[in-house]
């Protein structure tokens, strides 16, 4: 029951904190919602028996990307236009594929069954895990291993987005072609 | 009743996906996009997560006399996902900043004017 | 060396990504990348010879793990044929740009489009071979990342915003399949594409499983510009650099294509017990495919800007590859995989034609191309070539693509689909003959500078796509018959 209390106190948290973001009229203080969102869906992770992805949603998701946003401001501008007015087809895409997703959810498994076809992997990874390898964690050891090619190419999604980084902000040198802007 | 009971933890990661897409697909300031766009990404992380859980279970760190443990795969293709993630922020902010260096805004409606009066140009 | 077949092509390009970028010198870095890309085209012809006289698909176990708890490549014909088609335009397109980015792109960042274009063809590479439906998302990033990167290297500012709207539709896109890939996962407990096809089976009519096939449907639908999802596509061809925009149109859409072919066929399924495909086979995409036949083509009609112009031909042209894959038969499917390709040379073709074109004069604005037919002879005749495998007339590629997509329609008793496509390529010859009329019968501007054929470092790799368009139209033995092989395997027909 605890659990349960918990659970819906952090998820309550979470549809706040987005609500908040799409109604903060300034940039930072969307920017700094963002990463209250990352830390508490960091939290909830943790209640989920997820700690990996827990550490690295707090690290990665709430601090550097909002430290991305922040820094982004900084050399931009923090001004952002008020909304006129209000358009009615976002709210009708976005509730239509809600509709279709909740609909969805009418055959799914319930929530910490477990029985699920889910697990159907994952139970042989906790059975293999420990038979195969020395390190405790099977989260490390499927990244590491059974996995390895997935974590291989997230790698190169880093290395492409550096890439990427460098190459828009790169200054030019004078004599080379400009950019048209006229 | 307990039909609800077990699916309301999905219920409420599809409104935080809907809310972060609503997001970007409403707001014409670019870096709100960006931001709407990493709460779309951030709960879709939580899905999977959601997915992953079993009752009575401890995380899937292997400690002797435990016999239930969560699926580690999810986390595992999570991580990757939260990666994935933040590096298309960074070249969504990227190419903001150079917007910005070249419209002198980051408002939509600004810079459709703007292409507007190009495109007239020639 | 021959069991690491499946991996190579992939890991070529992969690896010889940083490198381009540390070697720093503009020239190394793209003499190494053009000299990757030739062999990763050999590699990828030796698989495909290999695949097509064994028989077998190709499998490789990533790191030795098998396909119950490891990641494992599948190549089989259509992956194999896929492999070419996108390293053999790669390859072609890359000899094309040193030359042509000289004129377009900052020296100091040669070494950034060497290793970015390197990556965006081992993403696309990776999809193709991929047995994995999670890892299919990983190298669908790579792949996306590297192009936003590409596309905003044009000179036009609005190159910028281009790329922006296509990197949050295409991260909207990749979202959607990343929840549909959640939701098939969690329905099957799998990631391996065999063993969710195999498990799929007991999951008839499980709302779930329908609800994940319209997300994965509609995400690929936004990466390959499926009408109406290409909002997209014609500003990020129209600004992105010339070869860029060659490499793009001829490979990212078509191996989006790809991806829906391989879902459909091998894990949803298209008949017997347990198929899940229906709607989205029998309504969503022909209906989506026409929509886009008809529509595109008439907007491109319209268009004063000759890229743009071939941009919405594009969105037009996707719609014949997902009508054919909408079909579910022999010919349908083979009218759609060899479409994949043919189409893949003409555009690339094309739009390697319109480097050749910006080369010169600088522009590819419909107006300042009167006259050209006489002062780039040779560059204006390829194009002609290539226009007529657009609307797809005999002795061209493109007439036998369709051909076996009007006699798909045919066996069906579908008289009307025959029609709409004959229609259809009607537009085609439209908007083909307004270019050709305002540069073979009209008259040059006044005072511009006298302008010359382009030079030969351009128009051989040009002539050499727009050639293969021609050689496919007339030989099919290594394009429609390898795609009709495919096509046989994907519906289970034993050969």
């Amino acid at each position: 029951m605890f659990q349960q209390t918990v659970d819906i106190l952090v998820l309550g948290l979470l549809a706040a904190t987005a609500l908040a973001v799409v109604r903060m009229r300034t940039l930072i203080g969307a920017a700094m919602l963002m990463g209250i969102y990352s830390f508490l869906s960091a939290s909830w992770m943790l209640i989920l028996d997820a700690p990996d992805v827990a550490f690295t949603e707090a690290a990665v998701g709430a601090g550097v990307s909002t430290i991305f946003v922040l820094a982004t401001l900084s050399i931009t501008t923090i001004r952002a236009k008020r909304q006129t007015k209000f358009q009615f087809a976002p709210l009708a895409v976005v509730v239509l594929t809600g509709a279709v997703l909740i609909y969805g959810t009418l055959d799914m498994p319930h929530f910490g069954d477990p029985e699920a076809p889910v697990h159907r992997v994952g139970n042989r990874y906790i059975k293999r895990v420990p038979e195969e390898f020395k390190i405790p964690n099977a989260v490390t050891a499927v990244l590491g291993s059974y996995r390895g090619f997935d974590t291989f190419g997230e790698t190169t999604v880093v290395l492409t987005a550096g890439l990427g980084v460098l190459c828009l902000l790169r200054k030019r040198r004078e004599d080379e072609p400009k950019v048209v802007t006229e | 009743m307990s039909e609800a009971l077990g699916l309301y933890n999905y219920w409420i990661v599809i409104f935080l996906m809907m809310t972060g897409l609503y997001l970007v697909i409403s707001t014409g300031n670019l870096v709100r996009k960006v931001v709407g766009l990493n709460i779309f990404q951030a709960s879709v992380l939580l899905l999977y997560v959601t997915m992953g859980r079993v009752d009575g279970a401890t995380a899937p760190i292997f400690v002797e006399g435990r016999e239930t443990y969560t699926d580690p795969l999810p986390s595992v293709l999570m991580l990757t996902a939260i990666v994935v993630g933040v590096a298309t922020t960074a070249v969504a902010l990227a190419l903001t900043v150079r917007i910005n260096e070249a419209y002198g805004t980051i408002e939509e409606d600004e810079i459709n004017e703007q292409e507007h009066a190009q495109e007239l140009a020639g | 060396m021959s069991e690491h077949l499946a991996v190579l092509p992939v890991l070529l390009p992969l690896l010889a990504a940083p490198i381009c970028f540390l070697l720093r010198n503009r020239i190394a870095a793209m003499g190494t990348a053009i000299a990757v890309c030739w062999v990763t085209f050999v590699a990828g012809v030796v698989l495909l010879r290999t695949v097509v006289t064994t028989g077998a698909p190709a499998i490789y176990e990533l790191g030795g793990w098998s396909a119950d708890v490891g990641i494992v490549y599948h190549v089989d014909t259509l992956a194999a044929f896929v492999v070419v088609l996108v390293s053999s335009l790669g390859a072609v397109v890359l000899t094309f740009a040193p030359q042509s980015i000289a004129k377009e792109i900052p020296k100091e960042k040669h070494h950034f489009f060497a290793a970015l274009y390197l990556l965006s063809m081992a993403g696309l590479l990776g999809i193709a071979v991929t047995g994995d439906l999670f890892n299919v998302f990983v190298f669908l990033e790579i792949s996306s990342l590297s192009t936003y990167a590409l596309i905003s290297l044009g000179q036009d500012r609005r190159a910028l915003t281009a790329t922006f709207r296509y990197l949050i539709l295409g991260t909207v896109g990749a979202t959607f399949i990343l929840i549909g890939t959640g939701l098939m996962y969690q329905m099957t407990g799998t990631l391996n594409m065999a063993e969710m096809a195999a498990h799929i089976r007991e999951t008839e009519g499980v709302r779930t499983v329908l609800v994940a096939i319209a997300f994965l449907t509609a995400g690929i639908g936004l990466k390959m510009a499926l009408f109406p999802l290409h909002a997209w596509l014609p500003n990020a061809y129209c600004y992105a650099p010339s070869s860029v925009t060659a490499f793009v149109a001829a490979t990212s859409t078509k191996v989006s294509v790809y991806v829906l072919i391989r879902w459909i066929y091998t894990i949803f399924g298209t008949q017997g017990p347990g198929s899940m495909s229906g709607v989205v086979v029998d309504l969503v995409l022909p209906a989506m495919a026409i929509s886009g036949m008809f529509i595109a083509s008439t907007v491109a009609i319209f268009q004063t800007n000759v890229k743009r112009l071939l941009a919405f031909s594009s969105v037009a042209q996707i719609g014949y590859m997902a009508l054919g894959v909408s079909l579910v038969s022999e010919s349908g499917l083979t009218a759609g995989i060899a479409h994949l390709f043919n189409h893949a040379l003409t555009k690339g073709g094309l739009f390697l034609a319109m480097g050749c074109i910006a080369y010169r004069i600088g522009s590819v604005q419909l107006a300042d191309m009167r006259g050209l037919g006489r002062r780039m002879p040779v560059t204006m005749f390829l194009w002609v070539l290539g226009g007529l495998g657009l609307i797809g007339v005999p002795c061209t590629a493109g007439f036998v693509s369709k051909w076996y997509l009007v006699r798909a329609a045919l066996e069906q008793d579908a008289l009307y689909l025959a029609v709409i496509i004959l229609l259809s390529s009607l537009l085609a010859v439209i908007y083909v003959w307004r270019v050709i009329e305002t540069a073979y019968f009209q008259e040059p501007p006044e005072g511009k500078d006298e302008v010359t054929e382009a030079p030969l470092s351009l128009l051989i790799p040009t002539a050499v796509l727009i050639g293969a368009s021609i050689y496919f139209g007339l030989f099919t033995e290594w394009s429609a018959d390898v795609a009709g092989l495919a096509a046989r395997e994907l519906l289970g027909v034993v050969r």
